[in-house]
């Protein structure tokens, strides 16, 4: 480990880092003392092994192989609705262990799978999105504006950046399609891209030196842009409202980052080091990044892929093997490889409590914890990696403070959809919405 | 294309379980009248009489295609429909195994009728099929950048171009490659990242494939406002960087640098020296005629920037940024698209030379295109055959090579192929990896092909290779010179050009760099290669994975020590619902294994059985060897070559091909086959092409 790193890390960690004035520039409505509520998302790829993450699951039979076509669980599921205190955590689980008063665990939540696409490149990139099945016109996949986005326009519109895109996918070869590296959209087609490089999200959230130059050369440019949209038919010219869009987030962004920039000054981070890390220490480097950008009103709305879906290139997961695997061909061979994919298992839950510990640790202008004031999600698109089940995902949801009851095993009955805890918490956040696309209700166990 | 394909596909194989019997009965009565019956009526009555016993005459018609009381007009009416229709006919996947098969002319006129049936639909339906609007990709943009300021290094290292060249190999007005190459593989080879460019300039992230092939596809390149920040620092980036100098760029005394009598000139005449500079400036930036309101925006802008103390040359470098930061310079677009629904029309001759440029070049058009556009006789029948051809001979096109071959293989697989490191020993040396040298065989292939103009069907059969001595040792028994081991070369590889007298060599689809990243670490994975051919051979990607079958082990289980990988695999599948898929498929990987997980021939298996490569392509070709494999594909080679045109296609025009592209498809390849399929020929039939021309 390199000295430069360990003082950023330990320059942002902790409590230590008060930043005066920042609440002002909190989301709309809220009390004029009470920090903002935020949402993150953090995205587990391939599933879980379900007879370590699920409590009654872990005698149950191990999938074996690639049982791509089963996409339901191989075990009983309770079909009934049950809630419980969250008393004994499963062995996945056990890293939460100390926040166990801050989690709630969701079980029994399904997304509906569209046929026609792959169900890996699905299960990420319609994970936000939920969106009915054959609904989105003219694509083959459900895939709408994400949850992240529609938040964002609701609490995103005082912060610099709407929303962050971080994603620890550190492949070096361009084997899959976007469909498997973002769980992040503007909408059907319309990607917002994730940053997977520690140092440009480093500079995107702290440098502000190239505005002057930058904000003439919009002026001129978004000239030419009106002009050139007259010129367009109207299937482009809806298309090319992206450029529109991007320019005028760029602008405000630049002014937003110009008002906070005494604020971000007092911020004591370095720029992270061009070089390889270790898996752990670049997720949670990535992680740091993002608690920081949340907790400084950088922005309020993150996403964060801890990898991407499918992949089959092999990783070094440094702590836990010596070779490089892929975590995707371990998903397939559980009856040989189960006790490889616990570890991969636990090692993500790990990343996930150290984010979740970084927040409750970081005390904000109330005296209420970051965690407190930010939904924070670990989740998967698929219920098991080998099954490519869509139904029964791990889901766990962390922080919200006195909002959200914490401590407990919510069981939802068969057949609840994932959108209803997306709909539920755009409510808490706010949003005056009464469905989320196909919501049929709200997980109201877990509102406080 | 490859979604709705894959998906019919899937549709069609799962037809399998249906009754004997009366299948049996239906051909027997059926026969006579189908003969008897003309034209379309004949189609239907072979649809009536072959297919609607499991495709509409249950409760749950198999594959969720109900064929029941088919009517001319509904065929008439769904280009998709009748493409499917030829597609399973003609790769004989139906009627299913176990039924009767269509005869021989039955077939043949079943075909011909639907491809009429097929004109008829898409005139009918002449909905243009328009590229929506769309970003440069990371390739386009370093290229553009590149021919704009006509600089003599990179913008950007772009792994995504494989071969690094080396002594300026590539001529195709020489229509010859030569004998000796030197070059060196970006993603693999040492310090080959390491390149002239311009320093302090940073890259945006690679643009991923689309889910249906390219980087270029327009629904996949969209703009997002981290990206447009990027692109605005990059314009910067560029113009600041202490190697945008009078030595790097090109245009720097005509555009740059100070008039000489600076000093002297008042603000007016300064002002219309910066005029006449942006205007050939922004024509060639935007690939259009500057209108006089944009002109005088940009000049303001540069006059402004003057004004305010900056230098001349830095001014000029201010407005230089700020055009590659606008939407007319970034996206590729055609104006005024017809609606919705509405009949194609003409692409104007700006947009055609742009079309021309981006497919050829991967850039933007050279002056002599907007010039020649702009004096409107581009789409002119000669003016358009003299441009294609002074285009194909340009050195230019050596970005069609270095992005289309490489894509079209997938040869970005081989960057993360690892053999067993103790299983096969020398494919590691010193610090590097033997596909280093194995990636750029294909490609050197395929550039020969292409700068010889010679005819495609050599992509699969050629009489020529290029090898580094340590590549064609590696070879072992197929090594095609005996040639000494001229050291481990890392940084710049000499590969020679070799005669191919064994056919077990030549070709794209046999080579090392294929078998490696089709294969497992420790052995080959025939079904991955079977998929891998049906795909970029035949155009006709297998739906990703679906079986519910456990994988096979790397490892023999017990008591199978015996058996051969075909019949491991055999015993593995025995479900009715995966033997259809495989049927298609595993022939095709079968084929080729006789080449181990690293390319080496073998007669027989480490367990001492034979190797049995043999097997029936498209159900009706048999084949004993590989050699007699590539016989099959040649066999029908205007099915391969239809295939191949295909992916160019999709290529060109930046969108997957619709059905109504597939009449166009047709003649491109049959006005190819009449040049006996020569490489530039397709592409000039590309590009003449209806869809190319219309929006």
């Amino acid at each position: 480990m390199k000295p430069n790193r360990r003082r950023f890390l330990r320059g942002i960690g902790g409590a230590v880092l008060a930043l005066p004035g920042l609440e002002c520039l909190s989301a709309a409505g809220a009390a004029v003392n009470r920090p903002p509520l935020r949402m993150a998302h953090f995205y587990v790829p391939i599933g879980v092994v379900r007879r370590g993450f699920f409590p009654g699951e872990q005698d149950d039979v191990i999938p074996k192989g690639n049982l791509g076509n089963v996409m339901q669980s191989l075990g009983k599921q309770d079909p009934n609705h049950k809630v419980r205190p969250l008393d004994k955590l499963t062995p996945t689980m056990e890293p939460l262990e100390d926040l166990r008063s801050h989690v709630s665990l969701i079980t029994g939540m399904d997304r509906t799978f569209q046929q026609g696409t792959d169900v890996h490149a699905q299960c990420a990139s319609c994970y936000l999105s939920s969106a009915r099945p054959y609904t989105v016109q003219g694509s083959a996949w459900p895939l709408d504006r994400t949850l992240d986005h529609i938040v964002a326009d609701h609490i995103g519109t005082k912060t610099p950046f709407r929303t962050l895109e971080f994603s620890c996918n550190s492949h070096r070869d361009n084997r899959e399609s976007i469909y498997f590296d973002n769980i992040s959209w503007y909408g059907t087609g319309h990607l917002a891209p994730s940053i997977r490089d520690p140092r440009k999200m480093y500079r995107r959230l702290f440098s502000t030196s190239e505005i002057k130059q930058s904000r003439e050369i919009t002026s001129l440019v978004l000239e030419d842009a009106r002009s050139l949209q007259r010129e367009l038919g109207s299937a482009d010219r809806q298309k090319f409202s992206e450029y529109f869009d991007s320019i005028r987030s760029i602008e405000t962004q630049m002014t937003r980052l110009e008002t906070m920039k005494a604020e971000l000054a007092q911020v004591n981070l370095e720029e992270p080091v061009a070089s390889h890390l270790p898996r752990g220490e670049y997720i949670r480097l990535m992680g740091d990044l993002m608690v920081t950008a949340l907790q400084t009103g950088l922005t309020s709305v993150a996403t964060f892929m801890v990898g991407p879906e499918r992949w089959d290139t092999p990783y070094l997961f440094e702590s836990l093997f010596d070779k490089p695997r892929s975590h995707h061909q371990m998903s397939h061979n559980q009856t040989k490889m189960i006790d490889d994919l616990l570890k991969v298992d636990r090692f993500h839950m790990e990343q996930f409590a150290h984010l979740a510990r970084r927040m409750r640790d970081i005390t904000e202008a109330d005296g209420s914890s970051l965690l407190d004031n930010t939904l924070f999600t670990y989740g998967s698109g698929l219920g098991d990696g080998s099954t490519h089940q869509y139904n029964d995902l791990p889901i766990i949801v962390a922080g919200g403070g006195s909002r959200t009851q914490t401590g407990l095993h919510i069981h939802m009955p068969e057949g609840t959809p994932l959108a209803n805890l997306w709909l539920t918490q755009a409510r808490l956040i706010g949003l005056p919405i009464d469905s989320f696309a196909d919501s049929n209700g709200e997980i109201s166990d877990w509102v406080a | 294309m490859m979604n709705a394909r894959c998906y019919q596909t899937a549709i069609f194989r799962s037809l399998k379980s249906v009754l004997l019997v009366s299948w049996f009965g239906i051909a027997a009565i059926a026969v006579g009248d189908e003969l008897d019956q003309p034209g379309a009526a004949g189609v239907l009555r072979v649809v009536e009489a072959r297919c609607v016993q499991c495709h509409g005459e249950t409760d749950e018609p198999e594959g969720n295609v109900d064929l029941t009381a088919l009517k001319l007009s509904q065929l008439e009416d769904d280009a998709a429909l009748v493409r499917k229709l030829m597609h399973v006919i003609e790769t004989r996947e139906m009627p299913p195994e176990g039924e009767a098969p269509l005869e021989a002319d039955l077939r043949e006129r079943t075909l011909a009728e639907l491809k009429s049936i097929l004109h008829v639909a898409v005139q009918k339906n002449s909905n243009s099929v328009q590229t929506p609007m769309r970003r440069m990709n990371r390739f386009q943009y370093n290229n553009a950048v590149v021919d704009l300021f006509d600089l003599n290094c990179i913008v950007f290292t772009l792994p995504e171009r494989a071969m690094r060249g080396y002594k300026d190999y590539f001529d195709p007005a020489s229509g010859r490659m030569p004998d000796i190459v030197t070059v060196g593989n970006r993603p693999l080879g040492k310090s080959q990242m390491i390149e002239p460019r311009l320093a302090g300039v940073a890259a945006f992230p690679q643009d991923l494939r689309a889910e249906h092939g390219f980087d270029n596809q327009a629904d996949h390149l969209s703009l997002s406002p981290l990206l447009m920040d990027e692109f605005l620092k990059l314009g910067q980036s560029i113009t600041d960087s202490p190697d945008f100098t009078p030595k790097q760029v090109g245009i720097w005394n005509t555009f740059f640098a100070a008039p000489e009598n600076s000093a002297m000139l008042t603000s007016v005449e300064r002002t219309e020296e910066i005029r006449s500079r942006l205007s050939p400036f922004l024509t060639k930036a935007f690939r259009r005629p500057v209108s006089a309101d944009q002109l005088n925006r940009y000049t303001q802008f540069a006059a402004g920037q003057i004004d305010a103390g900056v230098e001349f040359p830095d001014a000029m470098k201010a407005v230089a940024a700020a055009t590659l930061a606008s939407p007319r310079f970034l996206y590729l677009y055609d104006t005024s698209h017809p609606e919705r629904g509405a009949a194609p029309v003409e692409a104007d001759d700006f947009e055609l030379a742009s079309r021309l440029s981006f497919f050829f070049w991967g850039s933007i058009p050279d002056e002599t295109l907007l010039e020649i556009a702009a004096s409107g006789r581009l789409s002119e029948q000669d003016t358009l055959a003299a441009q294609i051809d002074r285009m194909l001979s340009d050195k230019r096109m050596k970005r069609f090579c270095d992005s289309f071959p490489s894509q079209w293989l997938q040869l970005d697989r081989l960057v993360s192929s690892v053999p067993d490191r103790n299983r096969f020993p020398d494919f590691y040396f010193s610090k590097y990896r033997l596909s280093m040298h194995m990636m750029l065989e294909p490609l050197l292939i395929f550039e020969t092909v292409f700068v010889e103009n010679r005819p495609i069907t050599q992509l699969i059969d050629s009489d020529f290779t290029y090898r580094t001595a340590k590549l064609d040792q590696a070879y072992g028994p197929l090594n095609c010179a005996s040639g000494k081991n001229s050291g481990d070369q890392v940084t710049t590889l000499t590969f020679q050009r070799l005669p191919v007298t064994d056919r077990r060599n030549g070709g794209v689809i046999t080579n090392a760099a294929v078998m490696t990243m089709t294969s497992g670490p420790e052995r080959t994975k025939p079904i991955t290669r079977g998929a891998w051919i049906a795909g970029v051979v035949f155009n006709d990607p297998p739906k990703p994975p679906p079986a519910n079958v456990p994988p096979l082990p790397e490892k023999p289980q017990a008591g199978e020590e015996h058996l051969s990988l075909r019949e491991r695999l055999a015993a593995h599948r025995e479900r009715t619902d995966c033997r259809g898929c495989h049927e298609q498929i595993d022939p095709l990987g079968f084929a080729l294994e006789n080449y181990d997980a690293v390319g080496l021939w073998r007669d027989q298996y480490e367990n001492g059985t034979p190797v049995d490569p043999s097997g029936e392509l498209f159900r009706e070709d048999r084949f004993a060897s590989v050699t007699e494999f590539k016989d099959a594909i040649l066999r029908d080679r205007r099915r391969f070559c239809r295939a191949f045109a295909g992916h160019l296609f999709a290529f060109a025009l930046a969108r997957e091909l619709a059905p109504a592209d597939e009449v166009a498809l047709d003649a491109i390849t049959d006005a190819a086959a009449d040049d006996d399929f020569r490489m530039r020929t397709l592409m000039r039939q590309i590009v003449l092409s209806q869809p190319f021309r219309t929006k």
